[in-house]
């Protein structure tokens, strides 16, 4: 571990609330620009040989992981319900330690499309919901995807899709290498018409900037890379914000509060540290990219007499909007090995059904791709639709497993207004901060176009060939991975929190850039574009902060 | 790697944890990383002797009558079931120490099922003493109770998690579904991507 150490009571240019996807990029785009940062995470840092391949820890006893029994959220479908206490997941589940959920992330790096950033204009307002466009395109965005998969890494090939939109530049490395899962994927989409292509994933192919290789060991998706290939920021973004001299990553250092002063200007940060120890950071402005639920909640949690509703929230929209993404999963056993627990988890995907097309009577667009839940006992776990669940088919299914696939969707969530992140009025976690309310029903055409997307799924499996196909339910969600659209950006300060430079309407030297900044969904997968907008967003926080504009 | 990791001496967050119990829930400190470490430790003792340790939370009839409905959920065969992964004591292991929480509804939820099987089967002793079929027959009237489930749940975990936490008997669980515990793959993984030739592009022309 490298970088620079600040005084007690120094003022640094910059706090930066969050390690993860966002955060990192944010952090070395300041500090290479020659400002100085102070990156704050709650959680502890890992070097690789800390990460384990152990399912329980890891899926189970939240290893790295929020953890309820510290940070417990509450859950309620409707805002007319008392919220409780979720029986298993934590309903806004992420990765607490340096580097965030950009640790445990399954990588998959698709770009948004055009469509994504003016939907609403083209197909119209949608009753009941937020639908709305972006106040930027797809084309301002380009240059910083292009920097994304270069200075973050990411594996893929270019052109492959015929529904890609435009590039600049291909990928710095090729596809990682094809599993069966899709080979039979691609088969059977092809044999419908349909386009699948290899995978964009932010996973290195081969050696890419001081990094190994995969090796191919199958503990993606929910664990941390002790290979360091995952191009997590904990591996690429932090120790280049380290290296420059400029830059402090902070763990187990727990903001609970923004402070504003009496001219409603952002002065610094209250944390916790390692000691429960409380502490006050001051900076000459402030970033938070704590994720789309911890965002929302710090903000809410940073109220005075100036900011009676929380901070930055005149608008009344801090914490509404949220968007977990929609998707169905199809299983199927072919009749030779497959063995997907090796390697990455997706290396084909389909864009064919991105668009939503207003003929099938519900909005909806998404991606299809072919993966398995590697790990044993989660697959062994999983339930739902028409899966045996025990006794003599259950056992056959479970010895199915190295001739198994799976088929997920990743679909849209509509922005609907009473789906949100709320403080608890009574819930408080282990330092008596009060905890995450999450408010979520999923909209009518999410679920809809969910179960369109896995009716696709069944017949690509079927032309493959598959032995035999059973279905997840599609059914309303009760916790989400992608938290996004809970301080959605706008021109328009009455609706919208953040303008289209992640700077927030209300407070000058408050910026806000993470899956909070959404104002819509994408079709899952949203990572990529956190960290495009991060780029961006960095780019004009450091001009702003060079023109002494903050 | 171990377990253990989370509660290093070394470990910062250990040290708050310790150090400001007043604001933290005793659960939390009853059923956090010190319970999983002593689980770890359990197991990796217990692993290397011929015949498992006996029960901590269960009693031996309890244990019986778990081990009797994980077998008919996982059952045994040419391949090894719940019974040969020593998934209930897995379930023991996990019941008395990091899944501590779960452990007073899963008392009653057994009390329950007990009472409910010698009910409707009184020819029967227990569960475990009475006959596959019957066995069979009864979880079919209760498999949708959350008892069932959490059984189910525990079985599933005992059977694939890595044997270090009780469960999984020397792998057997990972040889019956085939998954090899190995660090490192290399191409080709199956037979499918064995046999591919590459990717084909697509004719030029965009599609909207």
């Amino acid at each position: 571990m490298t970088g620079r150490r600040f005084k007690a009571n120094e003022t640094v240019d910059f706090v930066v609330v969050g390690s993860g996807a966002a955060g990192g990029v944010v952090a070395r785009e300041l500090s290479q620009a020659g400002l100085t940062a102070v990156v704050f995470e709650q959680g502890p840092r890992f070097s690789p040989a800390d990460f384990e391949h152990d399912e329980l820890k890891y899926f189970f006893l939240n290893g790295i992981t929020v953890d309820p029994r510290l940070s417990p959220q509450s859950f309620r479908k409707n805002p007319g319900d008392t919220a409780g206490r979720p029986p298993e997941a934590q309903p806004a589940l992420y990765a607490r330690l340096v580097g965030g959920s950009s640790n445990h992330f399954t990588a998959n790096y698709w770009r948004f499309h055009e469509i994504d950033f003016n939907e609403r204009s083209v197909l119209g307002p949608i009753q009941g919901t937020g639908f709305a466009d972006w106040p930027i395109t797809y084309q301002e965005l380009e240059p910083y995807y292009t920097k994304v998969e270069w200075e973050v890494g990411v594996s893929g090939l270019a052109y492959a899709s015929p529904f890609d939109p435009p590039r600049t530049k291909p990928y710095p490395m090729p596809p990682l290498p094809v599993k069966s899962s899709g080979v039979l994927f691609e088969r059977g989409a092809r044999k419908l018409g349909l386009h699948p292509f290899p995978a964009p994933m932010a996973i290195a192919s081969q050696p890419y900037r001081g990094r190994a290789a995969c090796i191919h060991c199958g503990f993606c998706m929910g664990f941390g890379c002790e290979a360091r290939a995952k191009s997590s920021s904990l591996y690429t973004m932090i120790p280049e914000a380290e290296a420059t001299g400029r830059c402090e990553v902070r763990a187990n250092s727990y903001v609970f509060r923004v402070a504003t002063d009496s001219r409603g200007r952002a002065t610094g940060v209250h944390y916790f540290d390692a000691d429960n120890r409380e502490h006050f950071q001051k900076a000459r402005a402030v970033v938070l990219s704590a994720n789309g639920a911890e965002t929302a909640r710090l903000l809410l949690n940073s109220s005075s007499s100036r900011f009676a509703g929380g901070l930055a929230n005149s608008s009344g929209l801090v914490g509404k909007y949220l968007m977990f993404n929609q998707g169905g999963a199809v299983h199927a056993v072919f009749e030779h090995e497959l063995n997907e627990y090796k390697s990455v988890q997706v290396t084909r995907i389909l864009h064919d059904f991105y668009d939503s097309d207003p003929k099938r009577g519900f909005y909806g667009g998404g991606g299809i791709d072919a993966r398995i839940n590697p790990q044993p006992a989660l697959w062994a776990k999983s339930k739902g639709g028409d899966l045996p669940l025990w006794g003599a088919e259950y056992k056959a299914r479970l010895e199915a497993f190295p001739r198994s696939m799976l088929t997920t969707g990743h679909s849209t969530s509509l922005a609907v207004e009473a789906n949100s992140i709320s403080l608890d009025p009574t819930l408080k976690d282990a330092w008596g901060i009060p905890a995450i309310r999450v408010t979520y029903k999923d909209h009518p055409d999410d679920l809809a176009f969910a179960r369109f997307l896995q009716d696709r799924s069944v017949e690509i499996m079927q032309a493959a060939g598959a032995q035999k196909i059973w279905r997840e339910d599609v059914s309303e969600s009760l916790w989400g991975v992608h938290l996004l659209g809970t301080c959605r950006m706008g021109n328009d300060p009455a609706t919208s929190v953040v303008d289209k430079y992640h700077r927030t309407h209300d407070v000058k030297n408050l910026f806000l850039c993470d899956g909070s900044s959404f104002v819509t969904s994408g079709r899952g997968q949203p990572t990529m574009t956190i960290q495009a907008l991060s780029f961006r967003a960095a780019d004009h926080i450091a001009q702003f902060a060079k023109r002494n504009e903050i | 790697m171990n377990p253990t990791d989370g509660d290093r001496e070394d470990n910062p967050r250990r040290s708050f944890l310790l150090s400001s119990g007043a604001a933290l829930t005793g659960a939390w400190l009853a059923s956090n990383w010190p319970a999983v470490a002593a689980a770890a430790q359990h197991a990796e003792q217990t692993a290397e002797l011929a015949e498992p340790a006996g029960f901590d939370f269960l009693s031996a009839v309890d244990a019986a009558d778990v081990e009797a409905i994980a077998a008919q959920i996982v059952p045994s065969g040419k391949t090894a079931g719940a019974r040969e992964a020593h998934a209930v004591h897995f379930i023991d292991r996990a019941l008395s120490t990091f899944f501590a929480a779960w452990a007073p509804n899963f008392r009653t939820g057994l009390a329950e099922f007990q009472a409910a099987f010698r009910a409707a089967n009184p020819a029967s002793a227990s569960f475990a003493g009475a006959r596959p079929e019957d066995q069979f027959s009864h979880l079919k009237t209760v498999d949708g109770t959350p008892f069932f489930d959490g059984v189910r749940t525990l079985t599933v975990l005992g059977m694939f998690s890595s044997p270090k936490y009780g469960g999984n008997y020397r792998g057997a669980g990972w040889d019956m579904m085939g998954f090899k515990d190995q660090h490192a793959f290399t191409p080709p993984f199956g037979y499918y991507d064995a046999e591919y030739t590459g990717f084909v592009p697509y004719a030029t022309e965009k599609h909207s």
